[in-house]
């Protein structure tokens, strides 16, 4: 499932970043977690125990639901954190 | 780890969201240097938040756009010179002797002494467990109205929305003014408690037209209203396919055999909130069972300052309330802290001591007219994850219950609830739930989780810890989550 880019509305520059090794187009200020919506990818981390898919749930840095390896760095909360042009985000785990 | 001397300012402020923001600009304006400290890339907080790729204009859907321009107005304020923000910087701990903030931001890690400090870290969203509720595509629905506020996105295409209050409702009218289908919108009050609670408000009259309003848009858009039911699983196996609901008895107990099944991609679930209390509580600050939304919140006196002397508390952190609530709260707690440090604030503190006291009252009927029914707990079968984290499961805390348990702290021993990453934001008012319905205490007499710092994971050189290297930190590099120090 997608999430929809409101066309009315105006969006930012467009930046490219890498998600497992695939580059996909997001936007300038929007966090990591809408890029990874709107690319389709709902499953972002996995519960560690029963290895079950997780993702965006609460949107306020609360959950750790959405946490991803961003640059080299595991375990950022993909919901509060922007992207930056280029950044390589792992998610998954 | 060399400990380094604080950097100093007059009055810290935790928090930019309306209450931090509106104690800011208040004290600023008296005279006072402030610092604002937010853990978020932008100020705002969740009802404040700002579109990030534009100004929010015209091209919004209408009922956003104006939130969006009320927030810009005040967010305009946070220019003042004497205003130094910091977003990006989590205040993971606090020391009430020496009023001192530990940080942690992408930079490092810093203390910051206040002479003053105003907690106005908000609120969290409550959802109950039900099968399915860990599945991607199943959010809250502030989440959702997140997504639609700051980037403009759509984060499903047919959404069902499900809990109990207003906040459904506004959401729901929000997703469809930006184009979302709305399969139904799940009420668990029944329709004639509907109707009867609304009659409270008829002393506010402009809360009560509100509230209409976004309700007669649902109607005239044929959203289906599905009132006095509850969502109970979410299917699907990878991501949200579809919802069942099920129609409540008046506990709210759901009624065999009244399941109905919506194709649906996207589950939005509020019932209601929690405050967000653990600076307050670390620093020693007296909590209060606020009886009208049935939660624990940091009691303040009339002037908002809590137990604990030189911290005053605004805004969600000490009892739900509502934006305005929380601006109201802010300009009297900027007010009260610069006056205190020998400055002349622009406000007439009386006036909006009244101010706050109408606000409150409204914010308290709202909060009866819509609280958690007991029997939801019902929706949490045995083998359904209650604590997300560590994936126990409602058997587990039930059996842990049977062998004696009556407080979350001594669930934890036990089960791991509440020991994982969210620290217990997630499940402890809905674990509080499970104990008052399964030994019958009053809620108020069930505590929350004792609030230890870290407030959320920081790195465990953080806090004076060995240093790992980022490319191999891992949980147990963190404190606050798995971590050490959280037994
Ligand atoms: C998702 C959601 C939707 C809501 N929708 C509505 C609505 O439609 N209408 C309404 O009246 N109310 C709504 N509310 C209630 C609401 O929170 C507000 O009324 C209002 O935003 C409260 O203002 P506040 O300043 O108390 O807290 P918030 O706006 O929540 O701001 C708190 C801020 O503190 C920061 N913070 C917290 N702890 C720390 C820390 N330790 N370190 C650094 N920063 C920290 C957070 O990042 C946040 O920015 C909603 C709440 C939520 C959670
Ligand atoms: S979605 Fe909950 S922390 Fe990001």
């Amino acid at each position: 499932m997608k999430a929809q880019r409101i066309s009315k509305i105006e969006h930012g520059t467009p930046v490219s970043l890498i998600v497992n090794g695939q580059e996909i187009q997001a936007q300038a200020g929007e966090s990591i977690a809408a890029a990874l919506l709107a690319a389709g990818q709902r499953q972002i981390s996995q519960n560690s125990k029963s290895r079950a898919p997780r993702g965006y749930f609460c949107g306020m840095g609360m959950c750790f639901e959405c946490v991803a390896t961003v640059d080299g760095v595991p375990n950022v909360r993909t919901c509060i954190t922007e992207v930056t042009p280029g950044c390589v985000v792992e998610t998954g785990s | 780890m060399i400990p380094r001397k604080p950097d100093t300012t007059e009055i810290a402020i935790v928090g930019a969201g309306p209450a931090g923001v509106a104690a800011a600009v208040t004290a600023a304006r008296a005279g006072a240097s402030v610092t604002v400290l937010d853990e978020y890339a932008r100020p705002g907080g969740q009802y404040y938040k700002q579109p990030v790729h534009t100004d929010g204009g015209p091209s919004y859907p209408h009922s956003l756009a104006s939130t969006i321009q009320q927030g810009r107005e005040l967010l305009e304020g946070l220019s003042h010179p004497g205003i130094d923000l910091q977003c990006n910087t989590l205040a993971w701990n606090i020391s009430a002797d020496e009023l001192v903030l530990d940080l942690y931001s992408p930079a490092g890690a810093r203390a910051l002494q206040a002479q003053r400090i105003i907690l106005c870290a908000g609120a969290t969203e409550r959802a109950v467990p039900f099968p399915g509720w860990t599945l991607p595509g199943v959010i809250m629905a502030g989440a959702g109205q997140l997504m639609l506020k700051a980037h403009g996105l759509l984060p499903g295409k047919t959404f069902l929305l499900a809990g109990t209050g207003p906040l459904l409702q506004l959401a729901a009218v929000q997703l469809l003014e930006a184009g979302a289908q709305i399969a139904a919108l799940v009420e668990l009050r029944s329709r004639t408690e509907f109707l009867k609670s609304a009659a409270h408000l008829w002393r506010y009259p402009d809360k009560l037209g509100q509230g209409f309003a976004t309700l007669q848009k649902l109607l005239q858009a044929r959203v289906p209203i599905k009132f006095g039911h509850t969502i109970a699983q979410a299917l699907g196996e990878t991501e949200v396919s579809g919802a069942v609901i099920m129609r409540v008895d008046g506990d709210g107990q759901p009624i065999p055999g009244s399941e109905t099944r919506f194709e649906v991609d996207t589950i939005c679930l509020n019932y209601g909130f929690t405050p967000a209390t653990e600076l307050p509580r670390i620093a020693g600050c007296e909590q209060y069972f606020d009886q009208d939304y049935a939660t624990y919140a940091t009691a303040t006196n009339d002037s908002l300052e809590t137990s604990i002397a030189g911290i005053l508390a605004a805004g969600e952190t000490r009892g739900m309330g509502g934006a305005e609530v929380a601006v109201i709260e802010g300009q009297l707690a900027g007010s009260v802290a610069a006056q205190q440090l020998g400055f002349s604030p622009p406000f007439d503190q009386n006036g909006l001591s009244d101010k706050r006291l109408q606000a409150r009252a409204v914010a308290a009927s709202l909060g009866k007219m819509f609280q958690l029914k007991p029997g939801l707990c019902a929706l949490a079968a045995d083998d359904v994850p209650v604590c997300r984290c560590e994936e126990v499961s409602a058997g587990e805390v039930r059996a842990a219950i049977r062998n004696g348990v009556v407080q979350l702290n001594q669930l934890k021993p036990w089960t791991r609830a509440g020991m994982g990453r969210c620290q217990g934001r997630i499940c402890g008012d809905i674990l509080r739930q499970i104990v008052a319905a399964e030994t019958g205490l009053p809620l108020s007499e069930i505590q929350p989780f004792t609030a230890r710092a870290p407030v959320k994971p920081v790195p465990l050189e953080v806090v004076g810890g060995p240093v790992a290297e980022t490319d191999t930190l891992t949980w147990e590099d963190h404190v606050g989550g798995y971590g050490v120090a959280r037994t």
